[in-house]
């Protein structure tokens, strides 16, 4: 008679593949009520404090157009591992990785092109509007690095051929969190045009 | 070969005892941990209670606990001010939240759902350790230079914001953000497990409406604390922010000493908007476990069938959502538009709605039962109590027209103890007394829970109702001495009052603590179903194992609140007052809570 223990290497597997998608999306609930609190922090502040104009910087497009790529890239790329085409699927997810790469970079550039139209952080010359720009932005940036770090483990995975039809968790979490942060990036762009 | 042997003890010992994955083991570092600074919080209470009621006069025990902060043994106007700031943090979030649901939760979703245990075992343990880690950070900001954080546990900008501001400002204030930082990610990670373990990993048969009233609880508050306690961060990070970057989310148009401020075009109202949309549910995370553990127990001790099953469900529910549209309560006099007041006054008052069906509930369940008076059964009754004595005053803090002219006073102060403060306390301590057996393996002394329970509710209500007249007679709370205005004059021995059953009160906790300690130790052995309850955990066999259940998990056939059931011949089915889930329906019998 075998009986089901802890230990058991097989029923820690199933609990794992049970439990891991439905921890994800209520984790990403919480991320959901974390913006969701600063971003009408944002409309509240509109309302009582001064409010600036502020010129969209361009590079924020782009970022945009990156993000939305990586998405699609990475909706391939789980397919092919899915259908069992590994070097396709290998290929496209390394897009994903460089793609939100080059959305770091564009952040970057956005950001260096609002200090220049004089848009600050923080100072005697900083106001909430622009503050919100740096503060919104770069949180999501910071949730973004936790995608990337994944983004990263399922690309050396993928690399050593982990993933297969049967064996595809890894990625599928990855995507999840993934595609999330696309679908908040297209919120917050959206907002920020919206507040500017 | 022997060292490899100790090495082996030594590492058995520290996944045992220090990090375990094991439900079991977590819930009671959680339940200990919690207590401890229950403890220190309620120290803390009575030192500022002896300068409320003797304003001024030396006391070797505020010399003896505080030492620099209190010279010549009298409080320090401004320790004070850190001291009920400590105290209220540490009682809401350390103890009433993280050691509340920390405990309960950990213990019983897995042993009642019939699970081998959490969804993660290791973001479970991590979820403890967050917790630990904040408690020490923010036991160490007790002793940073200017003191621990005073701006109150509501932290409301620009006390908290400016670290010029009062001495806690500094330092303390700084240690407290980043405590509650690692306190939230805490109440995340647990959140996250209670709610996908009590989704996915039910046993066979246990379906959502077989589900003890615990664990629905249980539920509700885990997905309270997901919504809410992000924006609680949120709000902590922009302070963060306007504190130590010099941004102005929260400041305005600032003098101190005479110097303007470089802040411009923030609003500190901002930060109580994000602050209470949080802080009311918070109140509910506080309070639903306190209720399910009633719930169960009320039943249990009842030997009845929980009363209006479904009604209760509901109402948890309808409680849980009211509770994030109602927290502009808070907000009547920030010059809030009168008719936006109107609005929250609408909601707010429709939480009494639910709140009576569950009151009504538990009475309807006591009504005619066959009541066994156990310590958990007489601090049920006692919540029960406290519950509504709290929740009628909530009726009038809840009207803006009413709530206007006693906000900030001691009326408030009165009502939130009574109803959440005693309420949750209680509630917890009906749950130690009633699962220490399964915790411990050991019963714990009924005589010194009685004298703990009658000591504990005389006092209680000693200290807190008369505070609603200081309250209705104008008196401010959080000030330092009331003495030095005339008007309050006559209310210094209503102040002296409480603070004798504050005293009393305080001592009557040992008498819980010398009876947790010795019952763990020397207690009598546990039966495996002590109290004949019907819920899985029982099923479960006194020695802890990992995993819960030596064999397959039982099955689950019936609701858990089968108790006295008669057949058509009036004779109890199955030959005793209770029958528990893993007992197949008869062939003519239905299942309950339908």
């Amino acid at each position: 008679m075998t009986s089901i223990t802890l230990e058991n290497n097989d029923y820690k597997k199933e609990i794992k593949q049970k439990t891991a998608k439905p921890l994800l999306w209520i984790g990403l609930m919480s991320i959901v009520m974390f913006f969701a609190g600063l971003t009408s922090a944002v409309i509240v502040s509109k309302g009582t404090a001064v409010w600036e104009t502020i010129q969209i910087p361009s590079a924020f497009a782009i970022s945009t157009v990156f993000i939305l790529l990586s998405s699609l890239t990475f909706y391939i790329g789980e397919r092919s591992l899915k259908n069992n085409q590994l070097t396709k699927g290998k290929l496209f997810i390394l897009a994903t990785l460089l793609l939100g790469l080059l959305f770091t970079v564009t952040q970057y550039i956005a950001w260096t092109d609002l200090y220049k139209n004089g848009v600050v952080w923080a100072g005697s010359e900083s106001s909430a509007t622009g503050s919100y720009f740096y503060a919104l932005t770069a949180l999501h940036l910071l949730h973004l690095l936790g995608g990337l770090i994944s983004l990263l483990v399922v690309n050396i995975k993928s690399i050593k051929e982990k993933y297969n039809t049967e064996n595809l968790l890894g990625v599928q979490l990855s995507s999840t969190y993934w595609h999330f942060l696309t679908a908040l990036w297209v919120y917050l762009y959206l907002f920020l045009i919206f507040i500017a | 070969m022997s060292a490899t042997h100790h090495h082996h003890e030594e590492q058995d010992f520290l996944f045992k005892y220090i990090f375990s994955q094991d439900h079991k083991m977590i819930s009671k570092q959680f339940l200990i941990t919690g207590f401890l600074m229950g403890f220190i919080g309620m120290v803390m209470s009575t030192l500022f209670r002896l300068q409320l009621g003797f304003p001024g006069e030396s006391f070797w025990a505020i010399d003896f606990f505080l030492g620099s902060w209190a010279e010549n043994g009298v409080m320090a106007p401004d320790k004070y001010l850190a001291l009920v700031t400590m105290h209220g943090t540490i009682m809401v979030f350390f103890l009433l939240t993280a050691g509340l649901s920390g405990t309960f939760s950990n213990l019983l979703i897995p042993l009642q759902i019939g699970a081998r245990d959490m969804a993660s075992g290791f973001l479970n343990m991590l979820s403890y350790w967050f917790f630990f880690v904040s408690t020490i950070i923010m036991l160490i900001s007790l002793g940073v230079e200017g003191g621990a954080a005073s701006a109150g546990w509501t932290i409301y900008p620009p006390l908290s914001a400016l670290p010029q501001a009062i001495p806690g400002s500094g330092l303390g204030m700084t240690l407290w953000l980043i405590s509650m930082a690692i306190f939230i990610a805490s109440s995340l990670l647990g959140s996250l497990n209670y709610i996908v373990t009590i989704l996915n990993l039910r046993t066979k048969g246990m379906t959502m409406t077989r589900l003890p009233l615990t664990i629905w609880a249980f539920l509700v508050t885990a997905i309270l604390g997901v919504l809410s306690f992000p924006v609680l961060l949120s709000a902590a990070l922009l302070l963060i922010f306007d504190r130590s970057f010099g941004t102005s989310f929260y400041l305005s148009d600032i003098y101190i000493g005479g110097q303007v401020l470089e802040h411009s075009g923030g609003s500190p109202i901002l930060f109580e908007h994000l602050f209470w949309f949080l802080g009311h549910p918070e109140v509910y995370i506080v309070l639903l476990p306190a209720l399910g553990i009633t719930s169960e127990i009320v039943s249990t001790m009842s030997r009845k069938p929980i009363f209006g099953y479904r009604a209760m469900v509901t109402s948890i529910l309808a409680i849980a959502f009211l509770s994030v549209i109602v927290w502009g309560h808070h907000m009547f006099v920030t010059g809030m538009n009168p008719f936006l007041g109107a609005v929250f006054t609408f909601t707010t008052l429709l939480i009494a709605i639910p709140s009576a069906v569950k009151v009504f509930n538990y009475i309807t369940t006591l009504w005619k039962g066959n009541i066994i008076f156990s310590p958990a059964m007489l601090f049920s009754i006692g919540l029960v109590s406290t519950f509504i004595s709290g929740g009628v005053t909530g009726l009038i803090l809840g009207d803006s027209a009413l709530d206007i002219n006693i906000h900030d006073t001691y009326f408030v102060v009165g009502h939130f103890h009574i109803v959440m403060g005693l309420s949750a306390i209680f509630g917890m301590f009906a749950g130690v007394y009633h699962w220490f057996p399964k915790m411990f393996g050991r019963m714990m002394n009924n005589t010194i829970g009685f004298f703990h329970f009658w000591i504990t509710i005389v006092c209680a209500y000693g200290v807190f109702f008369p505070m609603h007249f200081l309250g209705l007679a104008g008196v401010p709370r959080r000030y330092y001495t009331n003495s030095e205005f005339p008007l309050f004059d006559n209310m210094l021995d209503i102040n002296e009052l409480i603070t004798w059953f504050a005293i009393v009160a305080a001592f009557a906790q040992l008498l819980f603590v010398f009876n947790f300690f010795y019952s763990a130790l020397r207690g009598p052995r546990a039966s495996q179903n002590p109290w004949r309850a019907n819920s899985l955990e029982w099923t479960a066999p006194v020695e802890h194992i990992h995993g819960n259940w030596p064999g397959e998990i039982p099955e689950v056939h019936r609701w858990a609140y089968d108790y006295s059931k008669v057949d058509e011949n009036g004779d109890y089915v199955n030959g005793e007052d209770f029958i528990s889930q893993v007992v197949p329906l008869g062939p003519n019998e239905k299942d309950g809570g339908h």
